[in-house]
């Protein structure tokens, strides 16, 4: 296992040095100048030359891709051009509130989708399915803005019960602190995950059902708890593991439309303002951070595998 | 709310988000009766009350640099939000809603100017630093020091003007600063333009060079002021302790910062005990709040939250009588600034034709301005009828932009204008050109036969009000056969890609665009000037126009003090068109109902005078 895992490791590296490559390469492809873009329409040819000569743009581009590169391994990934603060500052303020955001929306999705899917798989064809699978449909293909839009006008604005922003305090002890703000944006994230993750584990634990080993286990008197817990559960997990392995990338920066309606600036909103305002140092940070969430979720989704699954050996031939 | 008025060079970024305020709901197209509601804000009755914390709605605002001299390098038009509420501007810009010098509020007891103009006298009020030194002459010449030596290196620096255009600087007394200008210049331009950019700081807290040296008179040698400059910039810089660095406890306005939160940019003011001021803050608190969009504000204003302050985009206009129900007033606040759409002179496929000025003139006579301002800002615009805003720019809107402008909308003027140039009109299609040449009834010299009076009108993203405003423009453009094609894209791409062309960079790379609308451009002061906008080379005139005679009229307006040199120039540009003049959406503002001296709003101060708010009781 340490073996494998060396060796994922290595490959990871090599994942993200590329993905760094071509990020780098693309970015300074696009149409426009970071110091326009940055300084605004007015700016002078004067402040112009000041902003490129501060952020090495004048330099050639494989000297600006060495010395970013210099950089990162000695832990500097740059300043914001727009926002003026060390990349790494902002990462260290954003994605601990993304972590926590998704992070337990994630937590209440599965929570809620693991049961709800095998519970289905159950009673597949019976009213309470078809019931089910309509309200996944209806949340699956509703856009995450409209829950958000929907629930705010209706706890926040109507009721007055919950507040309609997301908690204020930098720190994620003072967010764990004002729980009530929590509700709404990880209600709007989870209901949509919810749909997709149920989906899969229903269609997964049909497919265990199916199994001889069910049959063998009803054969012998089993009880139907016994055989969903031991059996269903643990052999019809393997998608969703999969499926929550690769959504480790959308954990750190995907919640855009969330951030922006409960007033949460987080690593989505970082990225998709750093995107339209050519803000080099930020887009290459988020794209490094992304990329190794996408490495450690597949990483971990493999060794989950392992665990759920005793016939899965890594390593060995 | 949003980036204040008063910046020079970079508001320009804050356009865009200033302008979701002014975007318009389909329910304001028809004449919704919530626009009658809002005016620019009426007394509240009843008796002042001290103390009391209001909590100010800020629309993606994260100020990141305290030091008032900001580096060319930071666009970040919310600092002087941040700042200019401890360091103000010696000129203070905006009485109220009126767009007239301040005295009051203002750092000096008098400007006067005299050998010809050349020499400014500003005597300075003795008013003192928080800790409790005297405000002095000193301070000034600290702060020209300092930019003297640095002067590329300041945000708000335009060549040419201070500290370029001052030859020496004298105290004769410790209240006493006397300039001597390299030229003479207007007055009022002087006064309303450049010293109202310019704040005074502590030569006795800041004249250092690192956080535990002494203070000293560095900044009198040009290698002092080069090392204090630095010094000062990196601690500007560092925002975990804006709030605590003693450097920044030392100011001389209402306000000293409390609180600043670096990860979410909230940050919190109280009173500063020592101001000197005529107007002593009433609040004992004042909490500045960060918001992602005007739509999560407008939601925590409608659940009733704790939040006093805040704007309204226009496609929320409906929302009023809710807000009202909820305790809220609204108030509108005229923009000092100019809407325009900008023509690219040196366009490679599109330059020959917008260098015609009847072509121009045509393409304004086209665009319906009066049913843009009532249609798609309910009545809350300046119409736009040249380079000077009606509203508020105090007494510069000539009589010919009063009358409603050069070109009024007429269609069948357009269509005049075309065919005595030698244009087949064709309402509804695409006009063309036939007879190509450069005399009086030709195209003219560059336009070949058959060409297509088409154009390509870029603007910015994700605002209603623009977008329905452009659509307005294409479909009446559209009368007399001139084909637009609009292009939306993010107002930082925008910038990224349209650079200033003139003959002499044509055809470079960034001068593809042909006709651009990135929202509008602010005045740097009270006085509406041309320069940078009109002038050959100047730093806003992005679509190249050149006209000696511009030129001519433009220094006339900085360098005589004449209201009648003010007019010609005026009415040369709004009969030149180097630009499209569109109209110009003022913002709306929701305020708690009982609190007072908000209303009406200072188009200068960014409706920022906290210092003259009060609960009623």
């Amino acid at each position: 296992m340490t073996r494998y895992l060396a060796q994922r490791a290595g490959q990871a590296a090599v994942v993200v040095i590329g993905l760094m490559i071509l990020t780098f390469i693309m970015i300074h492809l696009e149409p426009g100048s970071a110091a326009r873009s940055t300084l605004g329409v007015r700016a002078t040819p004067g402040r112009i030359a000041i902003f490129n000569s501060t952020y090495g743009l004048n330099q050639p581009l494989y000297r600006q891709f060495l010395t970013y590169i210099d950089q990162v391994l000695h832990g500097n990934l740059g300043t914001s051009y727009s926002l003026q603060i060390p990349v790494s500052t902002l990462i260290a303020q954003r994605l601990p509130r993304d972590l926590l955001l998704l992070g337990l929306s994630t937590v209440l999705a599965l929570l809620i989708a693991v049961p709800l899917g095998i519970y289905q798989a159950v009673r597949r064809g019976g009213v309470s399915d078809h019931v089910l699978t309509g309200a996944s449909f209806t949340l699956y293909s509703t856009p995450d803005f409209l829950f958000a839009i929907l629930l705010i006008a209706l706890f926040s604005v109507q009721l007055h019960l919950l507040p309609p922003e997301a908690p204020q305090a930098s720190s994620v002890g003072g967010m764990l602190a004002d729980p009530r703000a929590l509700v709404l944006p990880v209600a709007t994230l989870a209901l949509v995950t919810v749909a997709s993750y149920s989906r899969y584990m229903r269609s997964s634990a049909i497919d265990v059902l199916a199994q001889e080993y069910i049959r063998v286990a009803r054969a012998k008197g089993l009880p139907q708890r016994l055989i969903l817990l031991r059996h269903v559960l643990r052999n019809s997990l393997l998608p969703v593991v999969t499926l929550v392995g690769l959504s480790f990338s959308w954990i750190v920066a995907g919640a855009v439309i969330a951030e922006e309606v409960f007033n949460y600036p987080g690593m989505g909103l970082l990225f998709y303002q750093a995107a339209t305002t050519h803000d080099f140092p930020v887009l290459l940070g988020s794209t490094l951070v992304v990329g190794v969430a996408t490495v450690i979720g597949n990483l971990a989704a493999d060794v989950a595998y392992g665990i759920l699954d005793p016939r899965i050996r890594y390593g060995r031939t | 709310m949003h980036g204040k008025a008063r910046i020079r060079l970079v508001r320009r970024l804050a356009v865009p988000a200033a302008a979701t305020v002014l975007a318009v709901a389909a329910a304001a197209c028809t004449g919704s009766s919530s626009s009658g509601a809002i005016g620019s804000g009426t007394a509240v009755n009843g008796h002042a009350r001290h103390g009391g914390t209001i909590t100010i709605g800020w629309e993606n605002a994260t100020p990141n640099f305290i030091f008032p001299l900001a580096p060319a390098t930071n666009s970040d038009g919310y600092n002087v939000n941040l700042t200019d509420q401890m360091w103000p501007y010696l000129v203070y810009s905006g009485d109220g809603a009126k767009s007239i010098v301040n005295p009051r509020e203002s750092l000096y007891t008098s400007i006067s100017y005299s050998d010809g103009d050349r020499k400014v006298t500003i005597d300075l009020k003795h008013w003192n630093w928080s800790d409790g030194v005297p405000i002095t002459s000193r301070d000034f010449t600290f702060v020209y020091n300092l930019l003297k030596a640095n002067v590329p290196n300041w945000f708000l620096y335009v060549p040419g003007l201070f500290p370029s255009d001052v030859a020496s600087v004298s105290t004769p007394s410790q209240h006493t600063v006397v300039l001597n200008l390299t030229h003479s210049y207007n007055p009022t331009f002087y006064t309303e333009d450049v010293l109202s950019t310019i704040q005074l700081l502590p030569q006795h807290a800041w004249d250092k060079t690192s956080a535990t040296g002494k203070v000293g008179n560095y900044d009198e040698s040009t290698a002092g002021a080069k090392a204090v400059y630095k010094f000062l910039q990196q601690q500007g810089g560092q925002m975990s302790t804006f709030a605590t660095s003693p450097l920044w406890k030392v100011v001389d306005g209402p306000w000293a910062l409390s609180q600043f939160t670096a990860s979410t940019g909230y940050y919190t003011y109280v009173p500063n005990k020592h101001y000197s001021g005529p107007d002593k803050p009433f609040l004992s608190k004042v909490i500045n709040e960060p918001f992602t969009t005007d739509t999560a504000e407008l939601d925590e204003l409608r659940a009733g939250s704790s939040l006093d302050i805040g704007n309204l985009p226009f496609n929320d206009l409906k929302q009023s009588g809710v807000l009202k129900s909820e305790g809220y007033s609204l108030a509108s606040m005229q923009v000092a600034g100019v809407a325009e759409i900008m023509p690219n002179l040196y366009n490679a496929t599109v330059g020959p034709l917008l260098r015609q000025l009847y072509i121009r003139q045509a393409l304004e006579d086209l665009i319906d301005r009066p049913q843009i301002v009532s249609k798609v800002y309910a009545g809350y615009a300046d119409p736009g009828n040249g380079p000077v805003p009606m509203q508020a720019s105090g007494p510069w809107a000539s009589p010919l932009e009063k009358s409603g402008g050069p070109y009024p909308y007429s269609p069948s003027a357009a269509t005049a204008l075309l065919r005595a140039h030698g244009w087949k009109v064709s309402p509804g299609g695409t006009s063309t050109c036939q007879h190509p040449g450069t005399g009086a009834s030709d195209c003219g010299a560059g336009i070949t036969a058959g060409e297509p009076l088409s154009l390509q009108l870029a603007y910015s993203s994700g605002l209603t009000g623009m977008a329905e405003q452009n659509a307005a423009i294409q479909s009446s453009e559209d009368q007399a056969g001139v084909k637009l094609t609009l292009k939306s894209e993010p107002f930082n791409t925008l910038a990224g890609t349209m650079g200033n062309c003139t003959a002499a960079s044509h055809p470079a790379s960034t001068c593809g665009w042909q006709l651009v609308d990135y929202g509008y451009d602010p005045y740097t002061g009270l006085f509406p000037a041309g320069a940078g906008f009109f002038n050959t080379g100047g730093y806003n005139n992005l679509g190249g126009y050149s006209s000696p005679e511009m030129n001519q009229l433009i220094n006339a307006t900085e360098y005589g003090s004449s209201t009648q040199a003010f007019f010609s120039y005026e009415d040369y540009a709004a009969r030149q068109l180097p630009w499209l003049w569109i109209p110009d959406s003022d913002y709306i503002f929701v305020y708690r109902s009982n609190l007072a001296g908000f209303a009406p709003l200072n188009p200068f101060s960014g409706s920022n005078n906290t210092q003259d708010w009060y609960y009623t009781s």
